[in-house]
């Protein structure tokens, strides 16, 4: 009979960490799991935010948050989607809006209708009839300032003030039962590829079953672990600098993040109640830290206020379980913050942890199954990425020039080649983002599908122009029945 | 007479700016070794030189006679100016520059004005002036001449406001160092060849004749030759240009003048102020249609800033220009060509211009027809472009509030500005000839800041990308930034000009 | 678009009558045009035929009427399929088109059963699996729309006539305008440039030309294989089954609403049941068994009154590695083949049909469009292949030759991990593309023998008690609610009769 996994050991930092135990104190707490958090001390400044894709709201009502609460704890604002500007030099931006359903004319995606249409003259851009796209670009939302939602098909994404939110996420699990401590790591006890113990620098040692590596970057644990190379991805993405800064809160608020392409990256707003969060990612060989911390107010077209703090980033992927340790977060995979993902990562990893949750302390063969899937996962999140990159349109800059001409993996390339042979998406196991996802961005950097398919036909000219108006008029209709953000969060809300 | 005689013999009639600014640059480029040069002038006639503000172009002339800029600093009392400032011309309450710098920098050939009308629609600041470094410094009151012209560091443009007599004055030394004859008197006849036409010489007040080959009128106003003798006639433009009087006074000096003259619309007119380093000059430009010379020059006189230090003196005169300048063998230049109203300080600029073309043209014989068709008509493109240029500043305004300012609302314009303007309000555009004076730039800066804003811009504007534009913007303002930052005050950089250079 | 596509399918049979009507069906006289090349002279492979759910998506997409179908095929309904002696001798499980149970406390609802069984009796698994009872008790009737309902949680196939179907779907084509050539193929003629399909010349000398050929000639691959030499994938290795004996025998009393598949020393049996007799064959490998001991075992084997000599079967599993290549398509058993064990022939030629449609080239074959078609249908044999290879590898039998063989024999990966995974924590991983989903891994999982040693962690959080209570309600409501069915063979009598149907 197999030994049950009853202590798990989290050694790591803000969202990764706390996120991981409350997650894990949740689903096992009661079965006999206890679950211990050694804290390192965090990498958060004042200016670090929290950008997540809709999926973290089912995170949130698994580990018993409350949307409401989250967003007044965090200065937190709901967002439709992210505008990308500037990604094709002065063509026009696009929005990726949050939507929920794929809209559909007889059962055919309406990209088919649409490419057909556009063929034909039609002048109506796609982001026209997403729903969320254009909510987004009108600064609406469905949550209300209790945090309820309009009955619609869209999914609202977030923005949090990191410290503030991992305060809250600390709170619950505290409160939930986790046992946390403030520590750092003096010596890893291993045998093997397992880790026997940590032991902390107050001289405390600790021994569990299952340890998660959730230091970020700095891989605490999992880094030493045999055959946990980390993959570097530097050829696909050349920024080596992520600057974080505020500027003032927008009023109104707007209804989406903007990701903003500049000569040596990209820029994003994150707009918050009480500021804006601004990210740069960035290669410092184009563009020093000083020039780019200069560039931002002009790019933003506001002031930076307070501290303005760089890091380096290195991105890569490593094998995420080894032996009897588990990383989450920063410590497994390191991707920009691009498509607001960093969170979606390490729901992603608990994802696959709770599903795989080893049920033998002493063997655990869910490592290679666990490996497999969160990587198959990420490079999926990786391509979406690097759609962005490859389909950019600013010629004549180094930076820009190369992100086009690099070789993108071979999978994307045969995404490329389909969507712009049929308007098709291939979606493959293991997707963070659906079709309407990868459409919106294909068509928003320009890639247009050739052809559609004869199945189109199939229904009358008049109706689908038809279909086209009441696509049009239904949009308008529940664009107008949200509220806007600005009202519920913005302003007097404040 | 047997055969052309060549031209030799040079008469000037009038002193003041414009005798002896020809006078100058004729004993410069001609000499008196082959030539003579002749001025006859009278001390009786005053001269309408006031404080008098000139445009960038003034620097060449400088550079042609070959004068040192600080002892001409010190010799005419000069300020330095790098623009113009107009107050309450928009509107009551308004204030903006014409500075003489260029509006940021033209990007993949498209106007900076354009980039700049996309940002401002964007959200941008709508201050133009921050993206002009001359406009900056004026704002701050500074002023550094550029050391060394580089790429990243542009010529600051920049001219002169200085005492018009003591311009004269100094202008005659010039010229009687190298060999121009003044001769004193005022001229009673005008001896003309009976069947050639030509002017033979010119008889003075005491009796004394004075023979040429070539006469120059700088007479002023009455045209003397030009029209006294030769009746070239004129054409009057007080349909667009109303104002026909001035009145003028010298108040005293103010601390700190700012490097620019003022123009301030008032209930029929305009005052201008121009501050030089001993007083300053003050003048009121005004139609008698809408205000009497008395009540101009009470006004004048109660918004003076500091105590007048001479009586107001009233000038008249009528918008428009000599049909031609150049007849038989005499030329006009100065007032006696045509007269526009100082509001852009091109008097003294189109002496110069007038000066260019004549030696560009110089007369081999006394009879040259092709040349002076030449010189009259290139002389009639830039005071039309001039004068479309003054009107502009009437005929774009929101203002109502007197019937001076309804009439010149209501009044007609020429063809060429209306053109203009429709092309502005469309999409920022001004299309201007090689030959205008006013580029695009200076267009933009008086439309814009008039009030006019464009509806649209270039459509290749749009083909930057936006970050691409606020940085390029960023950039451009914050290199006016640093250069402006290095500048002294002006009143510093005039003392160290004035430093090391003794009066004489 | 520059007028319809010229589309020539070549073989008739299932496959190719299937592409017909699909084609004919869905597309539009000015997108394609269609004729099907085949002769009477070669006989189909068609006998009793199974078919998966996913059949009825096909016939609503071209709008067949299901009864009328069914009556014109001789067609019964098919819910599961029997599996007997798989895991060991005188073992018994049904894999159902439905679902086992339903989840508790976050966990599938095998975790809880797993966890359950470790603690005290449960019953099979078959037990908590609506369609498996209703299997067991021979009826049918259709699923219902409300999702709480028992009776909703599963879905029906058809077994039919093969030969019947195509006949049917023939005529459905013909009267739809689509071309029928009769006639044997005698040479393909390609392209020197392009290397694409340029004719196919008939044994009358009659030469087609076509845009598109569509390979539907059989195991043959008289295009894709013989002409194009697309090289073929060979599976023996892991499905070691190369032969099939197919004879019909005498309707049976026992109308079952499930295929039947018997486990033999050297292959498997199957039985389907139609309305008017019972399909039958022995599919073996000829590696263990000889073709005559083998049509003895078969003959023996049989519970009614054989209607015809044994037909014999060869074939080889695997799959060509492009199945669209330049401008032919394969389709059908040309494309690849894998034993009927779970009734996936006529499914994987629908994937075909249906991508087709999808990526129906306009105008021109644009690569990208054929490398979709490669991956999709790839991706289907791959799934299949695997979930095949389970039944013959997870099985105690070692009775004899060929089961010792499939025991020991290496299997792919990814079969390997998911065994493993089911094994170690009764872990089913769904993927989102192809055959089967977790409740048909489940049922052969755990109908083969395998017992998950461990099972969610998360099922310990609902009460132990809480569970075996769910776990009886489920066994309660599945058994009440299926006593309320009507009888499979009365069901058919009153839906879809065919004409010939033997009163029961």
């Amino acid at each position: 009979m197999s030994r049950k996994v009853e202590q798990v050991l989290i050694v790591g930092r803000d969202a990764a960490a706390w996120l991981t135990a409350l997650a894990l104190q949740r689903a096992f707490g009661r079965t006999g799991v206890t679950v211990r958090v050694v804290e390192l001390p965090s990498l958060l400044g004042p200016a670090d935010v929290y950008a997540a894709v809709p999926s973290l709201t089912a995170l949130h009502g698994l580990l018993g948050l409350n949307d409401h609460e989250v967003l007044a704890a965090t200065s937190g604002v709901p967002v439709l989607g992210q505008r990308f500007s500037n990604w094709s030099g002065a063509g026009k931006p696009f929005v990726h809006g949050y939507d929920t359903q794929r809209v559909a004319i007889e059962d055919l995606d309406f990209l088919q209708f649409w490419v057909k249409a556009r063929a034909e003259g039609l002048k109506v851009e796609l982001e026209d009839f997403s729903l969320a796209a254009a909510a987004a670009r009108q600064g609406r939302s469905p949550v209300e300032a209790d945090g309820t939602q309009v009955e619609t098909p869209v999914a609202p994404g977030w923005h949090f003030d990191g410290r503030s939110y991992v305060d809250l996420l600390r709170r619950a699990a505290l409160s939930a039962g986790v046992e946390g401590r403030a520590a750092g790591v003096q010596a890893v006890s291993r045998e093997g590829d397992r880790i026997v113990s940590v032991t902390l620098d107050d001289g405390l040692t600790v021994a569990a079953d299952l340890f998660i590596d959730a230091s970020g970057a700095e891989a605490v644990l999992i880094g030493d672990s045999p055959g946990a190379e980390f993959e570097s991805w530097r050829d696909a993405f050349r920024a080596d600098r992520i600057l974080v800064a505020s500027a003032p809160a927008l009023t109104p608020l707007p209804g989406h993040s903007e990701i903003a392409a500049f000569p040596a990256g990209w820029l994003g707003l994150f707009p918050l109640r009480d500021r804006t969060a601004i990210t740069a990612v960035y290669d410092s060989s184009v563009m020093s830290d000083r020039d780019v911390a200069q560039a931002i107010p002009v790019l933003c077209g506001r002031p930076v206020i307070g501290e303005v703090t760089v890091e380096p980033f290195a991105p890569g992927l490593r094998p995420g379980w080894v032996g009897n340790c588990v990383a989450i977060g920063g410590a497994a995979v390191a991707l920009e913050p691009l498509d607001a993902i960093l969170l979606h990562l390490i729901h992603t990893g608990l994802s696959h942890l709770i599903a795989l949750f080893p049920v033998d302390a002493d063997q655990m063969p869910e490592a290679p199954v666990f490996n497999a899937g969160f990587a198959s996962h990420v490079r999926n999140i990786r391509d979406f990425q690097l759609t962005h990159y490859a389909l950019n349109r600013r010629f004549d800059e180094p930076f820009w020039d190369r992100a086009r001409d690099v070789p993108v993996p071979e999978r994307l390339a045969e995404r490329f080649r389909l969507f712009e042979a049929r308007g098709t998406v291939a979606i493959y196991d293991d997707e963070s983002f659906q079709e309407q996802n990868w459409t919106s961005i294909f068509v928003g950097h320009g890639l247009i599908p050739r052809s559609y398919t004869p199945l189109v036909d199939r229904v009358p000219v008049e109706e689908q122009m038809a279909k086209f108006r009441g696509l049009l008029a239904r949009v308008a209709e529940e664009v107008r029945a949200m509220p806007e953000v600005e009202s519920q969060f913005g302003g007097a809300a404040r | 007479m047997t055969g052309p005689a060549r031209v030799r013999d040079i008469v000037i009639v009038g002193g003041g700016t414009a005798g002896w600014m020809t006078a100058a640059a004729l004993a410069k480029v001609i000499g008196t070794q082959t030539y003579s040069i002749t001025l006859v002038e009278s001390d009786e006639i005053g001269t309408v030189g006031v404080g008098e503000a000139t445009i960038p172009p003034i620097l060449l002339f400088n550079k042609l006679l070959g004068i040192d800029e600080n002892e001409f600093i010190r010799e005419t009392n000069a300020t330095f100016k790098l623009g113009i400032q107009f107050v309450d011309w928009g509107r009551p309450g308004h204030t903006y520059m014409h500075p003489f710098g260029l509006f940021g920098a033209d990007m993949n050939g498209v106007g900076f004005s354009h980039y700049w009308l996309r940002a401002v629609a964007a959200g941008g600041d709508p201050d133009n002036h921050r993206f002009v470094a001359e406009a900056e410094a004026l704002r701050l009151g500074r002023f550094m001449r550029t050391p060394q012209k580089t790429p990243d560091k542009p010529q600051i443009n920049y001219a002169f406001q200085f005492d018009a007599s003591l311009y004269a004055a100094y202008l005659r030394r010039f010229s009687e160092k190298r060999g121009v004859k003044r001769t004193e008197g005022k001229i009673s006849t005008v001896a003309r060849h009976p069947e050639s036409g030509l002017i033979e010489s010119v008889t003075l007040a005491d009796g004394s004749t004075v023979r040429g080959d070539f006469f120059v009128d700088c007479s002023g106003f009455r045209g003397l030759l030009i029209e006294g003798a030769l009746q070239a006639g004129y054409e009057d433009w007080t349909n667009w240009l109303p104002a026909n009087r001035a009145v003028a006074v010298p108040c005293d000096r103010v601390e700190d003048p700012g490097p620019y003259t003022r123009s301030t619309a008032v209930e029929a007119g305009w005052q201008w102020r121009i501050p030089l380093q001993h007083r300053t000059g003050n003048g009121y430009v005004f139609s008698d249609a809408f205000i009497s010379e008395d009540e101009a020059t009470a006004a004048l006189m109660r918004r003076l800033d500091a105590p007048a230090q001479a009586e107001p003196r009233v000038l008249r005169f009528v918008a428009g220009r000599r049909r031609k300048g150049w007849v038989a063998n005499c030329v006009a230049i100065g007032l006696s060509s045509g007269f526009l109203e100082p509001l852009e300080s091109t008097s003294i600029h189109l002496i110069q211009a007038a000066i260019s073309k004549l030696l560009a043209l110089f007369p081999t014989t006394r009879n040259e027809p092709e040349l002076a068709e030449r010189f009259n008509r290139d002389l009639d493109l830039q005071y039309e472009s001039v004068r479309d240029f003054i009107i502009a500043h009437y005929k774009v305004s929101t203002r109502d509030d007197t019937p001076f300012w309804r009439h010149c609302r209501d009044m007609a314009m020429p063809d060429t500005l209306q053109a203009k303007l429709e092309s502005f309000r469309a999409r920022g555009e001004v299309m201007v000839e090689n030959h205008e004076l006013f580029r695009e730039t200076n267009w933009f800066a008086i439309l814009y800041g008039q009030g006019l804003v464009p509806e649209g811009y270039h459509p290749l504007a749009d083909v930057l990308s936006d970050d691409e534009l606020k940085l390029r913007l960023a950039g451009i303002r914050a290199g006016i930034e640093r250069r402006v930052a290095e500048m002294p005050s002006h009143e510093a950089f005039l003392r160290q000009c004035l430093e090391g250079v003794t009066r004489r | 678009m520059t007028g319809p596509l010229d589309v020539v399918i070549v073989g008739g049979g299932t496959a190719g009558w299937m592409s017909a009507a699909g084609l004919v069906g869905v597309l539009k006289p000015d997108q394609c045009r269609v004729r099907l090349v085949e002769s009477d002279e070669i006989g189909t492979v068609g006998v009793g035929e199974a078919t998966l759910p996913q059949m009825r998506e096909f016939n609503d997409l071209i709008g067949i009427v299901e009864s009328d179908m069914m009556r014109k095929t001789n067609a019964t309904f098919k819910i599961g399929i029997e599996f007997r002696d798989w895991g060991f001798k005188g073992s018994n499980y049904v894999h159902p088109f439905g679902a086992h149970g339903k989840a508790m406390g976050g966990v599938a609802f095998h975790h809880q059963w797993v966890r359950a069984g470790q603690q005290s009796r449960v019953a099979d698994i078959g037990e908590y699996s609506y369609a498996i009872e209703a299997c067991r008790k021979n009826r049918f009737d259709f699923p219902v729309d409300d999702p709480e309902a028992i009776n909703s949680t599963y879905n029906y196939a058809y077994h039919f006539d093969a030969s019947l179907y195509a006949r049917y779907l023939r005529g459905w084509c013909e009267a739809r305008g689509l071309t029928r050539i009769e006639g044997k193929v005698n040479d393909v003629a390609l392209d020197p440039q392009s290397g694409d399909v340029a004719s196919i010349t008939l044994e009358s000398g009659e030469r087609i030309t076509a845009d598109l050929f569509i390979d539907c000639s059989g195991f043959r691959g008289l295009i894709i294989g013989q002409a194009l030499n697309v090289p073929f994938e060979d599976w023996t290795r892991w499905l070691p089954c190369d032969r099939a004996l197919a004879v019909p025998t005498e309707r049976s009393e026992d109308f079952a609403p499930y295929t039947r598949s018997t486990a033999l020393e050297a292959g498997w049996q199957w039985r389907i049941p139609l309305q008017h007799r019972t399909g039958n064959g022995y599919v073996y490998s000829s590696a263990f068994i000889s073709d005559d001991e083998a049509m003895t075992r078969l003959l023996g084997n049989l519970d009614g009154k054989p209607l015809a000599e044994p037909r014999p079967i060869r074939f080889k599993s695997g799959r060509r590695t492009a199945s669209w290549t330049k401008n032919c398509i394969a389709i059908g058993l040309a494309s690849g083949f894998l034993e009927p064990l779970e009734s996936t022939s006529i499914y994987l030629t629908q994937v075909a049909i249906l991508n087709l449609l999808k990526l129906f080239p306009r105008s021109r074959i644009d690569p990208a469009l054929a490398e979709r078609f490669n991956r999709v249908v790839d991706n289907e044999y791959d799934r299949v292949r695997d979930f095949l290879i389970l039944h013959y590898h997870a099985t105690s039998r070692t009775d004899s030759e060929l089961w010792r063989h499939c025991r020991e024999m290496d299997i792919p990966d990814t079969l390997r991990d998911r065994m493993a995974l089911f094994e170690h924590r009764g872990h089913i991983a769904q993927y989102r593309d192809g055959l089967f989903s977790p409740p048909s891994w489940l049922s052969v999982f755990v109908g083969q023998g395998m017992r998950p040693t461990g099972y969610h962690p998360m099922a310990d959080n609902l009460p132990l008690e809480t569970v075996t209570a769910g776990l009886e309600a489920i066994r309660r409501r599945v058994s009440e609610r299926v006593e309320a069915m009507p009888m499979h063979d009365a069901f058919v009598r009153d839906y879809c009769a065919a004409a010939d149907m033997v009163p029961a």
